[in-house]
Parts: C-alpha cells; structure tokens; sequence
C-alpha cells in the first residue's frame, strides 16, 4: 500500500475509503491497541457498534508469520473464528495498526466436519476385527485399520509405517518371495482395479513358530468418486479346521462304508432271531450311559496311541480288541463307531494346535478301522458259535 | 521486585489456546524464573460474564496487569521473545 509517497491526508483519506469498503473487517489501532477505527465488516464479525468500541482497548496484536487466527467474541457469548493479518500504517498522523478479520467460521466448521468425518470412518474401519486396508489405483495404502496394524505387529514388523498409510501396496506384494502368492495377488488386485473382476479372494497360510494360520483376503474396488481397493483380510483358521474335520468325516465315511456292507452279512448271520438289531436306534440315542462309557474308553485309547507315536510304543491293541468286543456285546453298529470316534475328534478340535489336531486324526482314524475290525470279528465268532451272545 | 500479574483469555481447548498456554509456561518458567509470576487462565466460554466486564473482543488475550503500564496482547502467543517484547518484560528494576 503505497501511502508514503502521497500527501498524509490524502493517503489516510484513501486508506480510509479502501478500508471502509473492505469486504474483511479492519480495525486500526494505536501502539498501545485502542481502537481508533473500525468498518462496518468489523462491526458485523463482532456485532457490536463503531461507536461503542472507538477508544476501547483491542489488543497488541500478534502475528507469527503472515496471519494468526483468532476468536472473535460477540456479546451474545458466541463467537467466530477469524484470520488476522497485521499491517503497519499511520493513521491519524500518528504509528497505528491496521488489523483485518477474515471470517473463516464457515471453513473452519466444514473442516472440523471433514476431520469428524474422518475420525467416523476410521472409528467404523477401527471397530471391524478384519485386517482392513484401502489401497488409492496406484496401489498405495491410503487407509488402514488397527486390526491390520497389530496383524503386521504379531508378525515381526516393527516398523508399521511399512505396512502403514503411505505404503506401496502393490510393491509389497511384487517383492513377495516366490511361493507366497505375492504376484497371483497383484494380479488379483489390479483386476478388480481394471474392472475385469468384481472380486478377487485368496487364501494364504501364515505361519509362526507356534502354529500356522490361515488368512482369505478378499478385494473389492472402492465405492467412492476416488479409484480404489478395499482389502480385507479374515483369519479363516478355525473355517478351515471345520472343514478338515467334515472332510476327515467323509472320508471315513467312504472307508467304512465297504466294512459296512461285510459287517451286515456278518451281522444278520450272529443276530438272534429275538432281536431285530438292523431296526435298533443309534447307540447314542438308545443307550447315552454306554455310548459316553465307550467315548471316554475310545478317548483314552486314542490320547494312549497318540502317545505311543510321539514316544514310539507298541500300540495298546488288546486294550482296542476288548472295546470292539464290548461294543458288539451292547450291540454297536459301525455307524455308532463312526458317531464315538467324530465324538472324539470334535472334542479336541477345540483346544488343540493344528498340528496336533493332524495327529489326532491320523491316529483316530487307524484305531476306528482296527477297531471295525475287532467288532467284525466278534460278530463273524457270534455267527460261527465260537462265543455266545450275550445281553 | 515487581511482580508480574498476567491474564490469559481463551475460548475452549483449541490448539491455539494450548500454544499459548505452552509458551506463558515457558516464559514463566525460563524467562521469568526470577520473578514473582502469577498467571490466570480464564476460558470464555465458561465465564462469559468475566470476559464481558473485562471487554474481551478475541482469544487469546493476554492481559498484564502488573507491573504497570497494563498491556493487552491478541492473536498468536507462540513466540516467546515477541511476547516479552510486546509486554515489555521482564521489568526494568
């Protein structure tokens, strides 16, 4: 503001009407901060009158840099956010400050409102237990959660800015060792960025010296005007163990099914002629005291092998031929093995490691089929009239 | 030896309100060490009533009351050496 180089009162004149016309309130002080003038925007921000302020104490104002905001206090007790500029003028013919106001109430509330916003999708994102990452087209992390964060943590990361916001995704997965699935995942991600698939998912095992998990990572592109992934990784682990054992059960199913069929020609020879065996119910709805009497026994049988394994033992088989024996005694069909011997196995999915689970079943299902066999054979020396049946 | 009497005016826990109360603390405890320091933090927005008697037109204000001149300082309170200049501390003795 070129105001020197013009005569004093008419360079006040102009500053005066430039002022008074500002769209931004202006307030002029003296050295000691006292009001000499202010303009109709001013008195606007503040809601109060010219007249009442001129020869009030405003205040020295301070300003680092170019600008300071301020609150702006009106007699109501409500109050405006402003930017404050400060320049040094002579007013009056005297050393003054020209201080304006910028109401910037509206912009500061929109940006509070953004940041709540935020903090929302983030509490939302924060509050979901999958690992979650939101991935910009180039790749980049632009988003993640906690879960995620603590999931890179267990693993051995240290520095989380590495998996963190900032984070070359796609980087990360071109770098993968071969074998992990780094590049079928990269080109899983850039599909579905593409627009050639709606998702993609893939299963990955995570191990640690412990035990392995197991992760399905599903990407879907982000619902927004910004191009992008969002990808959520769920630990599948307790998923897949459920499916183990179902397909462990079918697969004894299969096995047994052909002992079935050459136990019931060996059963319908033994059979009494007073019992109709083939019409009896399921040991475990007809008699629950022995059907829990033959799970405990199977169980200690089982937990005996699993030790004769890991300590390399002779496998207690009279202890097997005696329970076969039993159980053709209380006549058990090879369904009520198979019922005893899932019994068994879902009772120690739940607490066990994966690796441990591996051997449960391994040797479970070896014992079920020595112990068919010993029941096959009780029926076949029943039918031969080598042993008497006994109730 | 004076002692030196400063009221500080704020609207909330703003960033700006926290800048300033960091820099009087310093002050205070660096700059002032020497002298008998008291300061008061108003917030006008539980007090609107105190910050209408004293004609409160923005926050931060800072007000020194003793010793005298009075001074009232508005706007940025993050600068440590501006801050002592514009109120003219520590006092002359």
């Amino acid at each position: 503001m070129a105001i020197e180089a013009q005569p004093r009162s008419k360079a006040e004149d102009f500053l005066r009407a430039v002022v008074a016309h500002d769209a931004d309130g202006a307030i002029v002080v003296d050295q000691h901060g006292t009001v000499r003038f202010l303009n109709r925007a001013a008195e606007q921000l503040l809601n109060r009158h010219g007249a009442e302020l001129k020869g009030q104490v405003f205040g020295f104002p301070l300003v680092v840099g170019e600008r300071a905001e301020v609150e702006v206090l009106r007699p109501n007790g409500e109050f405006a956010v402003a930017e404050m500029r400060v320049l040094s003028i002579e007013w009056e013919g005297q050393d003054a400050l020209l201080i304006t106001l910028r109401d910037v109430t509206f912009e500061r509330q929109a940006e509070a409102a953004l940041r709540e916003a935020e903090a929302f999708s983030i509490a939302i994102l924060n509050s979901l237990t999958s690992e979650i990452v939101v991935l910009d087209e180039q790749g980049k992390i632009v988003a993640v959660n906690e879960a995620w964060l603590e999931f890179g943590r267990r693993h051995g990361v240290t520095d989380v800015s590495t998996i963190g916001v900032g984070a070359d995704y796609f980087a990360i997965c071109a770098a993968a060792e071969p074998g992990t699935g780094g590049p079928a995942v990269l080109q899983g991600l850039q599909a579905v960025l593409a627009g050639e698939l709606n998702e993609f998912t893939y299963e990955y095992p995570v191990s640690t010296p412990e035990e392995t998990r197991w992760f399905a990572l599903r990407a879907v592109s982000l619902r927004s005007a910004r191009k992008g992934l969002v990808v959520a990784h769920n630990d599948i682990t307790q998923q897949r163990r459920a499916a183990q054992i179902a397909a462990e059960a079918e697969m004894l199913r299969e096995q047994v099914r052909q002992m079935e069929r050459e136990l019931a020609n060996v059963e319908a020879i033994s059979r009494p002629d007073d019992m109709a065996r083939s019409r009896l119910a399921p040991l475990r709805q007809r008699d629950a005291e022995h059907f829990q009497r033959a799970l405990n026994r199977y169980g200690e049988l089982l937990e005996a092998a699993l030790a004769s394994r890991v300590h390399r033992l002779p496998a207690p088989s009279r202890s097997l031929r005696e329970l076969g024996e039993w159980l053709g005694s209380i006549w058990a069909a090879p369904r009520d093995l198979i019922d005893i011997h899932l019994q068994a196995m879902r009772d120690r999915s739940q607490d066990h490691t994966p690796k441990k689970l591996q051997a449960y079943f391994e040797e479970g299902r070896l014992l079920l089929l020595e112990l068919m066999g010993h029941l096959a054979s009780y029926y076949r020396s029943i039918a031969a009239g080598e042993v008497s049946f006994r109730e | 030896m004076s002692k030196i009497v400063l009221h500080l005016y704020i609207a909330g826990q703003t960033p700006r309100a926290e800048r300033a109360i960091n820099t009087l603390r310093q002050m205070i405890e660096h700059d002032l060490a020497g002298y008998e320091c008291e300061l008061t933090i108003i917030d006008v927005l539980a007090n609107p009533q105190q910050a209408e008697e004293q004609k409160i037109l923005a926050t931060p204000t800072l007000i020194k009351s003793l010793p005298l001149p009075h001074r009232r300082v508005i706007g940025d309170l993050s600068n440590v050496k501006d801050l002592l200049n514009v109120l003219n501390l520590p006092p002359q003795s």
